[in-house]
């Protein structure tokens, strides 16, 4: 299912409306520091009055079908509020790793739950390297006789990792890398929460002890669901960071306007002035390629992972930037805590990196272009 | 006119098979074979540059023949009467296909020059020089700039002064592209010299075998010269080549200036596609032996990244016209970039080639590109500064405060 433009205006609309009601400021500011770091009353009123976490579920799941556009236009307006919820990881990572999967009865099993905002889930593939890579992967499952598995090994930089209900793994079998999902509530598993530079963003180290575990998708394919998640989940980011860094953008242009020095507004010198048209710039670029990308995954157009590694280097590139102007511009104002520009340049590092960063995603676009 | 884009297509595909040749892909470099020249202005010695331009105004007459000529442009001065979406549809076919270079017409006089006439000329110079243009036989010139008033453009100092039925110019104008091959000029003169400077302006339509007209070629940095100087002394203009009101000249220029930005980083054909593609780029890495270096690979990366990104924000402009909205800042976005792209592209290309790109071994695809490395310049100084372009973004996109002007 695809919507009109006028429908993806409407869903702007309200998911913006919701944002500005649900996520201001000062709850992303409390939320950052609670336990766990969203509000669960929210993230149901996300899935009752919006039907978020189904928007991209197929119907046959109990979703509502709609594809990476619509995905792009929600998240855009996310990464502008800086939410606190578990969408990212839920809905990004870990449903697509079960649509990837093709595993049906899997599917059949979770993703109802997760699209009508039931279950939270996550995917665990990075260990203490935090690489993508396939064979870097080093948590392993065996067979434990009985027609089942057993999943041991340790995953760090896991988001939403102590609050997920459901964990997909990416573990190490005789065939190679494979995808399993383990319960958080199983016996063996422990989630300890790390320090993250951008605390909006939660994330733990998950360790497992020999944890009952259930194989998804064909054994050893689970370097190919890697990376066919990596393409969606760099595009849904993509999207929260142009978001972000219009954000960004436009703070800074409403300060460049009013703030006054010398006598006039600082937007009126021209130091300013070329900053913020730098930072239209980088915005244009990010907003373009992330719902390119978006577009060509919905018209299942063979560019679609050149577009993706461009989304994911232009839009990491042009948040940073965003962020670093934006507390240039607003001077020492910008570099207080209580000023929301910090709140935005952790978030734009993190995504920046979330995925292995600048030589890594390079190289990747390098790599689908044949170069 | 509602007509259906694809058969409107198909009608271009037609035209085209039957009086051109498919290009080669210029993207998909085989090392060593077909034309290495990364000329972005032209360098050609005098004749060959006059059979070059002859051969343009041939293909845009039988473009203008064949309905192709003018396909935004009226009925009544032999347009199409078509949408922006058929134009930019009809570049698109025909870039498939080997054409002569029309870019001594278009770039100036049909991209800029032609608009400003239709929408501020009189009929019956519309009916005189609209036709012409359009059909090849007339090659328009841009006379705006002056040695003293180039960003600043509204400080011009040629002057226009009435005598009966005509004005008379007198001034200097310089950096004028195509001015050598330009059977006329549109010139922007002072007529007012005491009201405000952007009140004192008129706009004429100079015919530029005029006498009191010289044009001297002006030598740019590639070593060429594709712009001129004009000296404008005592030139008799009749008050009928005068476009918009006396005095108001000033909204005359900002029509051009307008499609000045639209035509300016929509080439993508020749030198600027290679110089962009993957897969030449790539075919210069392993030539030169740099495949592997990690730095340079970044560098690579970063450079197609925004290449593909400036292409990606083009494509929605375009889709934005076709949908019949009109498009945000990305023209001018895409602008700026086109010249960073360039440069980037231009130096990258440097260091994977080293000394080869400084003296001519004779080697092929190697010293070539100095040619483009020796354009970039320009691309961040015409059609508006790389700063003027900020300016412009920050204070009508952003809404910043204007800065401080005389
Ligand atoms: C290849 C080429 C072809 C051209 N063709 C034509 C043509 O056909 N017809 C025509 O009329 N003109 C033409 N031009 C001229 C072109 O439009 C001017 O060169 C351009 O507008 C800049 O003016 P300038 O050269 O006087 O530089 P200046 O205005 O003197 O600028 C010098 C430097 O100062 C900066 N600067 C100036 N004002 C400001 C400001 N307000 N804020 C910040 N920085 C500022 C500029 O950005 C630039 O870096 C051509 C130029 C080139 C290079």
């Amino acid at each position: 299912m695809s919507a009109d433009e006028s429908e993806l205006r409407e869903l702007r609309l309200s998911v913006r409306e919701f944002m500005a009601a649900k996520s201001p400021e000062e709850a992303v500011r409390k939320l950052m520091e609670s336990e766990p770091r969203f509000d669960p009353a929210v993230w149901a009123q996300a899935a009752d009055q919006l039907r978020l976490p189904g928007l991209v579920i197929p119907e046959e799941y109990g979703g509502d079908g709609f594809g990476l556009v619509e995905l792009g236009v929600v998240m855009e307006e996310m990464g502008r509020a800086l939410l606190c919820a578990p969408f990212f990881a839920t809905v990004v990572l870990a449903a697509q790793a079960l649509l990837a999967s093709g595993d049906s009865e899997a599917c059949a099993r979770h993703l109802p739950g997760i699209a009508a905002g039931r279950t939270t889930a996550t995917l665990a593939v990075a260990e203490e390297g935090g690489s993508w890579d396939p064979a870097l992967i080093s948590a392993r499952a065996v067979p434990d006789g009985n027609g089942g598995w057993r999943l041991s090994g340790r995953k760090s930089f896991v988001i939403d990792g102590t609050t997920a209900d459901l964990i997909l793994v990416i573990a190490r079998t005789v065939a190679g890398p494979s995808l399993f999902a383990v319960d958080r509530t199983a016996g063996g598993v422990a989630a300890e929460a790390l320090e993250t530079l951008d605390a909006t963003r939660a994330m733990a180290r998950l360790t497992f002890d020999s944890v009952p575990a259930t194989p998804v998708g064909p054994d050893g394919l689970g370097g190919r669901i890697m990376a066919r998640v990596l393409d969606i989940a760099s595009v849904g980011l993509a999207a929260e960071q142009a978001g972000g860094a219009r954000t960004c953008l436009e703070m800074s242009a409403d300060h460049a306007r009013t703030r006054q020095q010398f006598g006039r507004p600082i937007g009126s010198f021209q130091a300013v002035k070329h900053k913020c048209a730098d930072m239209l710039v980088q915005v244009e670029l990010a907003e373009a390629s992330a719902r390119e990308a978006a577009r060509l995954a919905a018209a299942d157009a063979p560019d679609f992972p050149v577009a993706a590694a461009v989304a994911h280097a232009c839009c990491s590139r042009a948040y940073m930037f965003a962020t670093m102007e934006n507390i240039q511009v607003h001077g020492g104002i910008g570099f207080t805590w209580e000023h929301p520009a910090h709140l935005y340049f952790r978030r734009a590092k993190s995504s920046q990196l979330l995925f292995g960063g600048p030589a890594i995603y390079h190289e990747r676009l390098l790599d689908r272009l044949g170069i | 006119m509602d007509y259906d884009t694809q058969d409107f297509a198909a009608e271009a595909r037609r035209f085209l098979d039957a009086h051109a040749e498919r290009a080669p892909d210029r993207t998909a470099v085989t090392w060593g074979e077909g034309d290495d020249s990364m000329a972005y202005f032209s360098s050609l010695p005098p004749e060959q540059e006059t059979e070059q331009v002859r051969r343009a105004r041939e293909w845009q007459r039988v473009r203008h023949e064949n309905g192709f000529g003018w396909i935004t442009g009226p009925h009544e001065y032999g347009g199409r009467g078509l949408t922006p979406v058929h134009d930019l549809l009809y570049d698109a076919v025909e870039s498939e296909y080997e054409v002569p270079d029309t870019g001594v017409l278009s770039v100036v006089g049909l991209g800029m020059i032609g608009p400003t006439i239709l929408a501020h000329a009189q009929p019956h110079i519309k009916e005189r020089w609209l036709p012409a243009m359009y059909r090849g036989d007339a090659v328009a010139c841009q006379l705006f700039s002056e040695p003293g008033a180039g960003s600043d453009l509204a400080s011009v100092a040629t002057r226009a002064v009435r005598a009966g039925d005509d004005w008379v110019l007198n001034g200097q104008k310089v950096w004028t592209s195509v001015a050598q091959h330009s059977q006329i000029g549109l010139a922007l003169t002072r007529t007012n010299p005491n009201a405000p400077k952007h009140k004192g302006i008129t706009a004429f339509l100079v015919p530029m075998d005029a006498p009191g007209v010289e044009v001297r070629p002006l030598r740019q940095m590639t070593g060429g010269a594709d712009f001129n100087e004009v000296f404008l002394t005592d030139v008799r203009v009749p008050d009928d080549h005068r476009l918009g009101e006396v005095d108001g000249g000033w909204t005359v220029a900002l029509t051009t200036l307008m499609n000045e930005r639209n035509t300016v980083g929509s080439e993508g054909a020749g030198p600027v596609a290679a110089a962009l593609s993957p897969d030449h780029l790539s075919a210069l890495m392993r030539a030169t032996w740099t495949w592997d270096d990690r730095a340079l690979r970044g560098r690579l990366a970063e450079l197609l990244v925004d290449a593909m990104a400036t292409g990606y924000l083009n494509a929605r402009a375009q889709r934005t016209l076709r949908a019949g909205a009109a498009p945000g800042p990305e023209r001018s976005v895409a602008k700026l970039m086109y010249g960073q792209n360039l440069t980037c592209a231009a130096h990258f290309v440097s260091e994977c080639l080293g000394p080869r790109i400084i003296a001519d071994t004779g080697q092929w695809g190697t010293y070539a590109w100095s040619e483009l490395l020796l354009a970039t310049p320009a691309l961040r100084i015409l059609g508006g500064t790389e700063e003027i372009m900020k300016n412009i973004l920050a204070e009508r996109v952003l809404g910043l405060p204007k800065e401080a002007r005389a």
